[in-house]
């Protein structure tokens, strides 16, 4: 559903490499920026958040979640985008555990949609052969392709 | 019973996350849970006390002084999305004991 959704609506993003971890929260926003659901701002309150409060928005090894609070300024629509770094980023040089080639980037008006969105994004992060089919797509086919098999 | 909150910073996307863990493991351990709130760290932190569990991720546990403090116990997760870590540390301090229905 959720996988299927992102594809069809060119809510998704396949990028080689990125600098810096600025630069992919700057590029997971960009298919919400270009739908005007999110404004440029966005990337950069999570950017500044991330560096005040460290990286919690990797959520599992590999997994990024970018987001600020709902209703937050910058944000005008409920919805999530994915993007596909083919080499990771790393948020803590520290910490391997806190790199990330899978973003979905989080936007949220409205509770209750939001709150379907995270049902879903919960029941594909809790699956463990789902998420390291993930790890590997390439193009929105593939997107679809673990829709059917998974969801 | 056991009221439960569950923070994190913007208590918008990883707090939920972890309130669905918590939810699946409260179910799977019989606990008498009366409610789950989640909310930002900010909010928690003037709120934790009326809890009687807060979980929240390991790396902001500090924030969570004075709750600990007051008798509150706060569970810090390595893994919010990990249900065999809430499972494993509700059972060793005991709380899965002390709430079961």
């Amino acid at each position: 559903m959720l996988l299927r959704e992102l594809a069809e609506k060119n809510r998704c993003k396949f990028v080689d490499s990125v600098e810096s971890w600025e630069e992919a929260i700057r590029k997971s926003c960009e298919p919400l920026v270009a739908e005007g659901i999110l404004d440029e701002s966005y990337a950069e309150e999570i950017i500044d958040t991330v560096k005040r409060m460290g990286p919690y928005i990797v959520i599992v090894p590999g997994v990024a979640i970018p987001h600020c609070m709902e209703n937050a300024g910058g944000a005008h629509g409920t919805a999530i985008s994915f993007m596909k770094l083919e080499t990771p980023v790393s948020f803590d040089d520290e910490d391997p555990d806190k790199s990330a080639s899978i973003f979905f980037t989080l936007s949220s008006v409205n509770t209750q949609e939001h709150l379907k969105n995270m049902k879903q994004l919960f029941k594909m992060l809790t699956n463990e052969d789902l998420l390291a089919e993930l790890m590997q797509v390439k193009c929105p086919e593939d997107l679809i392709r673990l829709d059917e098999k998974y969801m | 019973m056991a009221k439960l909150l569950v923070a994190c910073v913007n208590g918008a996307g990883t707090s939920l996350m972890m309130k669905m863990t918590v939810e699946k493991v409260a179910k799977e351990l019989n606990l008498n849970v009366t409610k789950i709130h989640h909310c930002s760290l900010a909010e928690g932190k003037s709120t934790a006390t009326q809890y009687d569990i807060v979980f929240c991720p390991q790396s902001f546990i500090h924030m969570y002084k004075d709750a600990i403090e007051k008798g509150v116990d706060v569970v810090g997760l390595r893994n919010v999305l990990s249900a065999a870590e809430v499972k494993q540390k509700l059972i060793e301090s005991g709380l899965a004991e002390k709430y079961k229905k």
